[in-house]
């Protein structure tokens, strides 16, 4: 009787896991469970071993960590490039050649309006044109490079942001280690503690690359690839930001040392990498342009003569480098210095009706001005780059998507409920359970019929 | 045992219709905005050749409407020319009547205030303006290039510069736009003001009239080859005219090639890309409407 005991409490045990694998049958990050029957040991009856039933020893939750490893990493591969597409959408929009309202309009109309006031170099309409023209020109790069930088403040304020998520993730996923170390010793299956965590070490390879390693005792310790530990045990070493004195972005600490250049994945690279690479990369291509621009229109200026046979001067604020090599700022700060468009030296010898220097400047168009590169074709490059930094990471993007697809699939069909699985389980418990029912109720009507035996009737 | 295989076949069905869905977005917007290239990153190579062709195509439109404002100019000083030409030949018949014997004093100095007309209508010639600018005084375009000055012997004095403006008609191609007076008028041997100083003198003095009427022809052969430079000046422009005109066709289909969407094919792409949704909510619809929950009895 008490095996068909026995029976009756593990197949419950098992339709209770069945249950609980029906009812997580869409829980994200759920991996089914499969309870473990196993037989009692043996009793001796006189010379014969007599089996003594079922006991369910633990519920085994059913996942392939390496496989969940790969899939973290390619999740963090997905969420650096992912972020990054995402911040430089906002840099190429703000270079709207494909509208034809980007900064070649302005260039080409700054260039336009000299060559139109050689055809006439007294007329004043032409000359306030030129110099209209020249200051939408400076409006234009200081609009845009203001907005690079607005940009990049946004993306760090993310990363602060991030580094905080990071560090919320971190002390659960050290909570939950304890919780399952304790019921690990215990002897019980912390599958759903397991659960939680992979959830967490998901979502935190979505932030920050991580590499996972599992100790006997249940318990998972974590490290960024380049080996910042994050994890370990109970323990978790949160990360902490800090202003760069210099360029006022946040650095990355994880105790006091800098690890901000060595994240290699998830949405902290990608921001990173905007951040701190192609968004200064585009800012000091801008910069270059705007200096070059600056400077060779002033040379040219001070070569000519005004509307009143005086010497020209500036026609753009000249640029002082706050570094010594560095054209940082040279955009932002763009203005034209002139203020009355009498002023355009657009004579090369004083007199009125001359041409000469307004030709001069027109042609600065096509003179290597900028970097040995005329205006236009390092305009060009740069736009150029702005669009292949975004179409190869979205290509890459594409790419891992693809894997990671893959990936899913492979660890749905290893840790997915299939509730074509549970419902024969479930029947296959059932039965076995009534059976042990019937077992039951069979030893009890023998033993009735044996107490009968010695009831008076 | 047969393979365990990923029970939540909607998660597939998701995937794809996402996939799907962001080909139909960009079909979508190339066939709305009818441009294949709607942000830098579609084509970053185009992007930055479109760049290029923008800057030169717009250049041409610069030198374009410089050709127009020029030729306005040239035409004026041209026709100015003219007329130059044939005051002096005026002026040389005067001369030629001059020199005949029969006339008498009265009849020379009429004849000296005709060419003394003709040298005013010529000196107003000289000095024409085309938007408020002196056409003939270099490029001191604000000065007015001929005065008269008793002190002279020409009776007149030249204010302008011998120097003059080049504009560039298309790339690296620049084309004087005038001529000073001091080259139109005269050079070294042969002067206009002059050489009609001397016949209204010799008129009314009596003196060589003959002499001086040919100088006054030596003048008009010379202000007449002088003149050429507009005409050929003209020509220039027109062929300049052209070939930009041709050139902005050119980079205007270029650039159309670049960015303007095949719409044939944006359309097909678009059909094609709703026939894939269709066909991926049908399935999606067909997957697991039944599992063995479905057939076990619910007794």
């Amino acid at each position: 009787m008490s095996v068909a005991l026995q029976s009756l409490l593990a197949q419950q045990g098992a339709m209770g896991v069945v249950a609980n694998n029906i009812a997580n049958s869409n829980t994200p990050g759920y991996s089914r469970e499969v309870p473990v029957l196993q037989e009692s040991p043996p009793t001796l009856m006189g010379n014969t071993m007599v089996g003594s039933g079922v006991n369910m020893s633990t519920v085994e939750s059913v996942r392939d960590n390496i496989l969940n490893l790969r899939i973290d990493q390619e999740t963090s591969q997905q969420s650096s490039l992912g972020s990054y597409v995402n911040s430089m959408n906002q840099v190429q929009a703000l270079f709207n050649e494909t509208q034809g309202t980007g900064l070649q309009s302005y260039l080409s109309s700054f260039f336009n309006s000299f060559t139109s006031l050689s055809t006439d170099p007294t007329s004043s309409p032409l000359r306030q044109a030129a110099l209209t023209a020249g200051e939408n020109l400076a409006g234009a790069f200081s609009l845009t490079s203001q907005n690079l930088s607005t940009i990049q403040q946004g993306l760090d304020q993310s990363v602060v942001q991030t580094v905080q998520q990071v560090n919320q993730l971190t002390a659960q996923v050290a909570n939950l280690n304890q919780q399952i170390k304790m019921i690990s010793n215990s002897g019980e299956s912390p599958g759903s503690l397991m659960d939680q965590r992979d959830e967490d070490l998901t979502n935190l390879s979505n932030l920050i690359d991580t590499a996972v390693v599992y100790s006997a005792d249940g318990t998972a310790s974590v490290t960024t690839t380049n080996g910042t530990l994050l994890v370990s045990g109970n323990q978790n070493d949160a990360l902490t930001t800090q202003a760069d004195s210099a360029t006022g972005m946040h650095e990355i600490l994880a105790q006091g040392t800098d690890i901000t250049s060595s994240i290699a994945g998830g949405q902290l690279q990608g921001l990173i990498k905007a951040r701190d690479s192609s968004i200064p990369s585009t800012q000091s291509s801008l910069d270059n342009l705007a200096a070059g621009l600056i400077s060779a229109m002033n040379t040219q200026q001070n070569a000519g003569y005004n509307m009143n046979g005086g010497k020209g001067v500036d026609f753009f604020t000249p640029f002082t480098p706050t570094t010594a090599g560095s054209n940082a700022g040279a955009a932002t700060t763009m203005t034209v210095a002139l203020t009355d468009p009498s002023q355009i030296a657009a004579s090369s010898d004083g007199t009125t009706g001359d041409n000469a220097n307004a030709t001069a400047m027109a042609n600065l168009e096509n003179q290597p001005i900028v970097s040995g590169q005329t205006p236009g074709a390092y305009y060009s490059n740069l736009i150029n780059q702005v669009g292949n930094d975004v179409s190869n990471a979205t290509s890459e993007q594409t790419a891992v998507g693809l894997v990671l697809q893959q990936l899913s699939n492979q660890q749905s069909s290893i840790s997915g409920v299939s509730l074509d699985e549970e419902a024969t389980n479930l029947v296959m418990y059932q039965r076995a359970y009534e059976a042990s029912a019937r077992v039951i109720s069979v030893v009890d009507e023998l033993v009735s019929t044996t107490i009968d035996m010695f009831t008076p009737s | 045992m047969g393979i365990r295989v990923n029970p939540n076949l909607y998660g597939i069905i998701l995937s794809g219709l996402q996939t799907n869905t962001q080909l139909e977005n960009q079909a979508l917007q190339q066939v709305s905005s009818g441009q294949k290239l709607n942000s830098l990153s579609d084509d970053p190579a185009a992007a930055s050749s479109l760049v290029n062709m923008r800057i030169e195509s717009s250049s041409d439109a610069q030198y374009l409407q410089n050709i127009s404002s020029l030729t306005g100019s040239l035409n004026v000083a041209d026709s100015a020319l003219s007329s130059v030409v044939e005051a002096l030949t005026s002026a040389q018949s005067v001369g030629v009547e001059g020199a005949n014997g029969t006339n008498n004093t009265s009849n020379r100095q009429a004849l000296a205030q005709e060419v003394q007309g003709i040298q005013q209508e010529i000196m107003g010639l000289a000095n024409t303006t085309y938007n408020g600018e002196y056409l003939f005084s270099g490029t001191a375009t604000t000065t007015q290039p001929y005065v008269e000055d008793a002190t002279s012997a020409s009776g007149v004095t030249y204010k302008g510069n011998d120097s003059s403006n080049s504009v560039e008609i298309s790339e690296g191609q620049a084309m004087p736009t005038s001529l000073p007076g001091s080259q139109l008028f005269s050079n070294p041997t042969t002067s206009v003001f002059q050489s009609l100083q001397d016949l209204y003198t010799a008129l009314n003095s009596n003196g060589n009239i003959s002499g001086a009427t040919t100088e006054v022809q030596n003048a008009l052969n010379y202000v007449s080859t002088q003149q050429t430079f507009y005409g050929n000046s003209v020509d220039r422009l027109n062929n300049a005219q052209t070939f930009l005109t041709q050139e902005q066709t050119q980079l205007t289909e270029t650039e159309g090639n670049a960015v303007d969407v095949n719409m044939a094919t944006a359309v097909t792409d678009l059909s094609q890309t709703v026939t894939t949704q269709q066909a991926l909510l049908a399935a999606g619809g067909k997957i697991s409407q039944l599992n063995l929950f479905d057939y076990l009895p619910s007794s």
